[in-house]
């Protein structure tokens, strides 16, 4: 890589139509580091919970006691009273008809996970890697067959107005494939949050990433399923990698693209943004460990491959067998001969 | 990029398989040179077997007349004190206590009848009689020694106990040495000759059988009548019935 690869940047309004280009923003080259996005993916996920817990009193709302012993009955806790059923039965306890459960939920369970700064900016970094490998984004579910470039970058997006607009411009330029795919996936949920106002399932379609905040696609995306959007400078990771799964489909518009580079910083300098961020450095400068063992440089000096050693023979025993003394004592089969002479002589 | 036809072969497969092909024929070489190193060695074999047959023949037939002038003397011939002892275990492995225990390791007798060649020196004579009870041994014969290699003979290799097949597994270890056959082995081994220790430790301890019809009374020493203890030349006798 001599010069840093260069993204184009198209114009919204016209398709196909090519503005400008962009050099690669650092943060895309990024390490797509799963292990962190999954940590911070699993931890953040679970700070929009809202406390459940059953009542402090259930349960409880008896002046049941126990019998104690010596009344053929168990030892359980009893409804006082009499006159009725419910007298005499067992309270209380887990096991009871009526009784409390095994450990009450309680709201002060530790519902919200703190995740250090750093963690999060790596796994936000990460994310905006992955969406720049077209292979990942596939992998995720997303349609992009016929999207020009990954990543998208259009020029103009913000002004658009109105949603159908945001459609046509999304459709041209190969986006209109993931949108009918979130658009056919409304179905209605299965189990009780049906009841709970989360009434319909969508997949997750194109990520809209802004820089200005009153831009006018803010209203124009609201409608239309499965789309996102979120500011360039508030990338949210559960927006980036929805369900931990790194790959997101983004469509950049040309302001946030450029200002990549001055929030997330580079490779020799900091971030501004991010006050003092480093991007993570690979571990690895040649990620392809196929490609380097397969190359000239280390297959040339490779020992020959180790077979395994052949079995030795099984011990023969030269006495018995003419070829083993053979091998032995090639001496054996002469001295034989002139023994057998010798004896043929003296008879 | 060469084209070959209409198929086009990507540079580094046709290095990858310049180079299988090369070791291909650096393997087949070796092949051939072990071949020719091993019809070398069959024609010194020969050559080595012959003479040291001569030499046995030679040294029993002077040892003989020496022995029979004597006698027609009236004088003593005194035989050369046997450089070579052979011991076999007859004991089991319980009961034996410490110190027996720990010459019998050292002599490499760590079954019942396994069998060891041993240097007659003042030494292991002082070590042997520590484990009398234990093994029985003696001065074995040419014939004796013979036999134990060629039928019992296992070599260490990488501390492994591997038959000995062929030649060219004692001429890998101990053709330095200028001993590149069994016959050359077998000679140190009767001559006690100067890499005797090289010889005897390349061969592995003979695993032995229990003797045809038996022994006599392993409790007792042989000199009682059992059989452990020093037995001189009747040791020939035994092994071949162990053999």
């Amino acid at each position: 890589m001599a010069a840093r690869p260069v993204i184009t940047v198209f114009d919204a309004k016209t398709k196909g139509e090519v503005k400008e280009t962009v050099p690669l923003p650092a943060v895309l080259t990024a390490p797509i580091r799963l292990d962190i996005v999954r940590f911070v993916h699993d931890n953040l996920a679970k700070n929009k919970r809202q406390p459940y817990a059953v009542s402090e009193w259930t349960g409880h709302q008896h002046s049941a006691e126990s019998w104690g012993t010596g009344r053929a009955v168990a030892r359980i806790p009893r409804i006082s009273g009499s006159g009725t059923g419910r007298a005499a039965q067992g309270a209380f306890g887990n096991m009871c008809r009526s009784g409390r459960m095994f450990a009450p939920t309680k709201i002060w369970r530790r519902w919200h996970r703190k995740v250090n700064l750093k963690q999060k900016r790596h796994a936000v970094a990460a994310a905006v890697a992955a969406s720049a490998v077209p292979a990942l984004v596939m992998a995720r579910g997303h349609q992009i067959d016929s999207v020009p470039e990954i990543p998208l970058v259009l020029d103009g997006i913000e002004k658009v107005e109105r949603t159908k607009d945001l459609l046509k411009v999304l459709a041209s330029y190969g986006a209109g494939d993931d949108l009918a795919r979130a658009a056919k996936s409304v179905t209605l949920r299965a189990g009780r949050g049906k009841s709970r106002n989360r009434r319909f399932t969508v997949r997750r379609g194109p990520l809209l990433v802004y820089d200005d905040d009153k831009a006018s696609v803010l209203k124009a995306f609201r409608n239309i399923p499965g789309v996102d959007a979120v500011s360039v400078h508030k990338l949210s990771i559960l927006k980036l990698a929805p369900g931990g799964t790194l790959g997101r489909f983004i469509v950049w518009s040309a302001a946030a693209f450029k200002a990549l580079d001055h929030i997330f910083g580079t490779y020799t300098q900091t971030g501004t943004e991010k006050g003092g961020y480093q991007l993570l450095r690979p571990v690895m400068a040649h990620a392809d460990v196929t490609a380097i063992v397969k190359s000239e440089a280390v297959q040339n000096v490779l020992r020959p491959i180790k077979e395994t050693p052949e079995a030795h023979d099984r011990k023969a025993n030269p006495y018995k067998n003419k070829k083993a003394m053979d091998r032995l004592n090639p001496f054996h089969k002469l001295k034989k001969r002139i023994e057998m002479i010798k004896a043929k002589r003296s008879v | 990029m060469v084209k070959k036809g209409p198929k086009q072969v990507p540079e580094s497969v046709r290095k990858l398989q310049a180079r299988i092909e090369q070791a291909k024929q650096a393997k087949a070489k070796a092949s051939q040179d072990l071949e020719a190193q091993k019809s070398a060695l069959a024609a010194e074999a020969q050559a080595k077997a012959e003479k040291y047959l001569a030499e046995y023949i030679h040294k029993e037939t002077t040892s003989n007349q020496n022995r029979a002038q004597a006698k027609k003397n009236d004088q003593f011939w005194v035989e050369e004190e046997p450089k070579v002892i052979l011991v076999v275990r007859i004991k089991g492995i319980n009961k034996i206590a410490p110190k027996p225990r720990k010459v019998l390791k050292l002599f490499r007798l760590l079954q019942l009848h396994n069998a060891v060649l041993v240097r007659n020196n003042k030494a292991t004579r002082n070590m042997l009689r520590l484990i009398e009870p234990f093994v029985t041994f003696g001065y074995p014969s040419v014939q004796t020694i013979s036999k134990l290699v060629y039928k019992r003979g296992f070599i260490k290799v990488n501390n492994q106990r591997i038959p000995l097949n062929d030649n060219v597994q004692i001429s890998a270890v101990l053709g330095s040495k200028g001993i590149h056959c069994v016959e050359d082995l077998i000679h140190q081994l009767v001559t006690c000759g100067t890499c005797f220790k090289e010889c005897n430790n390349l061969l592995w301890t003979f695993k032995l059988s229990s003797p045809i019809h038996g022994f006599n009374h392993k409790r007792t020493s042989f000199i009682q009548g059992g059989d452990w203890g020093d037995r001189e030349k009747k040791i020939n006798t035994l092994v071949n019935r162990m053999i």
